[in-house]
């Protein structure tokens, strides 16, 4: 049984379940069910939600144990690479400090004394040899240390940001859903074979909906510098772009959604989104 | 699957076919920020911008409305300050009963206790700023005709006519001024309770309000309950409905008879009491001076 995912023309059909066991020269199917008929808040009744194929990390080929329902309005929404390139920009920036320096006249060593007399030298006049004038002189609008480049990107922009990521990783079939982080082995060449027969290309996110990773894969992944572990807060636009490949665990599908959709309707909205303004009581 | 495609769903059924979206192949729209930069070389770091000589290279402006010696515009006319005391003056941001009435039609407001300012801010819907002189809520008459709670209003400013609407219905109304401090606690209840103060004492009105409050007619706070009363029956007359009684019997009773102390903010809480947000409990005063002292 050949489902289309995602293609975004067709939408699979709902089955409550589905037992028959059919292989595939790649794809092997046990026990299709729906796993995605959760309820899914604020739908607005014209999208469909978006889907994704649930997958287990029990061995290196891919096996599939039903399909999870994605809201839309968090990973099918409109892919602003612009917002993206925004947030990157914001994660560069945010926390960098220019410590490139240069030396007014004032800091230069020196100088304090006239360098030759006003008048009757035939010279140009000068009152210092640190003059900017003077080779070994002051800087005149040089860089000064330390400079921050820390700003706030406005934060529906943020918000914006992961779920245009969230939405172009899904329809460039770069994100996968797994029912949990549990490996039988802590070998790393276990995630590997994993990574190489799924074509989950070179570098992989595995987000999980806690901090405290399941034991096997955080001494799998110790080693291989390109498969990292994330909690869902630690999510961000810059790290879903570094890797080639996100792996969400389903209680962290769950969470992204319920966080991004109470920003998305919360009430106070406003309170989030306006001045910042140093008096206020 | 609906026929009508969303444009997101365009962008992403086309994103399928091209490369997949990294830190390297992302740009932001649009024309790049122009920043202006020091000139440099031969002429570039001439004048920046600033001309040749005088005053204008100097940065050296001139005070506004300075002409150069002539006696200036500003001053060759006598005062006339009509403006005079404007930034002093209260505001009260409205809300109209046809607001009021979808906030209760929609759950954003409880009709069966007593509705005060902290009430109506709590909606998320109404906003008013003590910095900017604002003091409360003007209640207008607008969706008076559609108005059909029963409700016990407590607002900062109300005409005749909406007054006359609440009461028409079986409610009651008062007006009620809230110092500068008070406000601030009404507008954000929450924020005011986890600094982990006593609640101080409301302060009575200034002079340009008292009267307004301490009037019958206006159903200020200070005034007479039995004048209060017979007015409420001088307003039945005027507008020509007939005063519905308010009957011991009724459930919503001692929500409409609620008052709040002319020293207190909170319906329930008195002032001198500290919510503590932490523990989850009211902590009382006992100290017989301080008890002195939050009663005056």
């Amino acid at each position: 049984m050949f489902i289309p995912l995602r293609a975004g023309g067709h939408w699979p059909h709902r089955h409550t379940s589905h037992s028959t066991t059919i292989h595939n020269s790649t794809i092997r199917i046990i026990c299709f069910s729906v796993v995605g008929s959760r309820k899914l808040e604020f739908l607005n009744g014209y999208e469909p939600p978006r889907q994704a194929w649930v997958e287990s990390l029990n061995s290196p080929e891919e096996e599939k144990l039903g399909i999870v329902d994605l809201h839309p309005d968090v990973f099918g929404e409109m892919p602003r690479i612009d917002v993206i390139h925004e947030n990157v920009r914001w994660q560069r920036m945010y926390k960098f400090v220019c410590y490139a320096h240069t030396k007014v006249r004032s800091e230069v060593q020196g100088g304090g004394r006239k360098p030759w007399p006003q008048k009757g030298l035939g010279r140009a006049r000068h009152g210092s040899i640190r003059s900017p004038l003077f080779k070994g002189g002051g800087v005149v609008h040089g860089p000064r240390s330390p400079t921050t480049h820390f700003y706030m990107l406005p934060f529906y922009k943020r918000v914006l940001g992961l779920t245009s990521t969230l939405s172009v990783k899904l329809a460039q079939d770069d994100l996968h859903v797994v029912d949990s982080l549990d490996i039988p082995t802590d070998d790393p060449n276990f995630l590997e074979d994993i990574v190489r027969s799924r074509n989950w290309g070179v570098s992989v996110l595995f987000i999980d909906d806690t901090d405290t990773m399941p034991r096997n894969i955080t001494l799998a992944t110790e080693r291989i510098k390109h498969m990292n572990l994330m909690p869902v807060y630690g999510l961000n636009v810059y790290s879903m772009l570094k890797h080639e490949t996100l792996v969400l665990t389903l209680p962290a599908v769950e969470k992204i959604e319920e966080r991004i959709l109470f920003h998305l309707h919360r009430a106070d909205s406003a309170e989030k989104t306006k001045k910042y303004r140093l008096n206020q009581q | 699957m609906s026929l009508i495609q969303k444009g997101s769903e365009k962008a992403l059924n086309i994103l399928r076919a091209l490369p997949r979206i990294s830190l390297g192949n992302i740009k932001n729209s649009g024309k790049p920020k122009k920043v202006h930069k020091r000139g440099r070389g031969q002429h570039g770091g001439d004048k920046h911008g600033c001309g040749n000589k005088g005053s204008g290279q100097r940065q050296n402006y001139m005070r506004l409305g300075y002409e150069t010696g002539n006696n200036p515009f500003y001053l060759r006319f006598p005062y006339e300050p009509y403006y005079k005391g404007h930034h002093l003056k209260k505001q009260y941001p409205p809300l109209s009963l046809n607001q009021l009435q979808i906030m209760i039609d929609t759950d954003r407001i409880d009709p069966s206790k007593p509705i005060d300012l902290a009430a109506i801010c709590n909606t998320g819907l109404y906003k008013f700023r003590p910095e900017d002189n604002c003091f409360g809520v003007h209640l207008t008459d607008e969706g008076a005709d559609s108005f059909k709670a029963r409700v016990n209003l407590e607002v900062q400013w109300a005409s005749e006519g909406t007054i006359a609407a609440v009461e028409r219905n079986g409610g009651v109304i008062t007006t009620a001024y809230f110092d500068v401090h008070s406000l601030w606690i009404l507008r954000d209840p929450k924020k005011f309770f986890e600094r982990g103060e006593a609640l101080p004492r409301r302060m009575v009105p200034t002079s340009d309000v008292m009267l307004y409050y301490t009037s019958a007619e206006s159903r200020g706070y200070l005034a007479d309950p039995e004048k209060v009363g017979y007015e409420r029956l001088v307003l039945a007359q005027k507008y020509g409905y007939n005063l519905p009684k308010i009957d011991p019997e009724d459930p919503l009773y001692s929500t409409l008879m609620e008052r709040k102390d002319p020293r207190q903010i909170f319906y329930g809480l008195e002032p001198g009491w500290i919510v503590s947000m932490v523990d989850q409990e009211i902590l009382k005063p006992k100290d017989e001076k301080i008890l002195e002292f939050y009663r005056t």
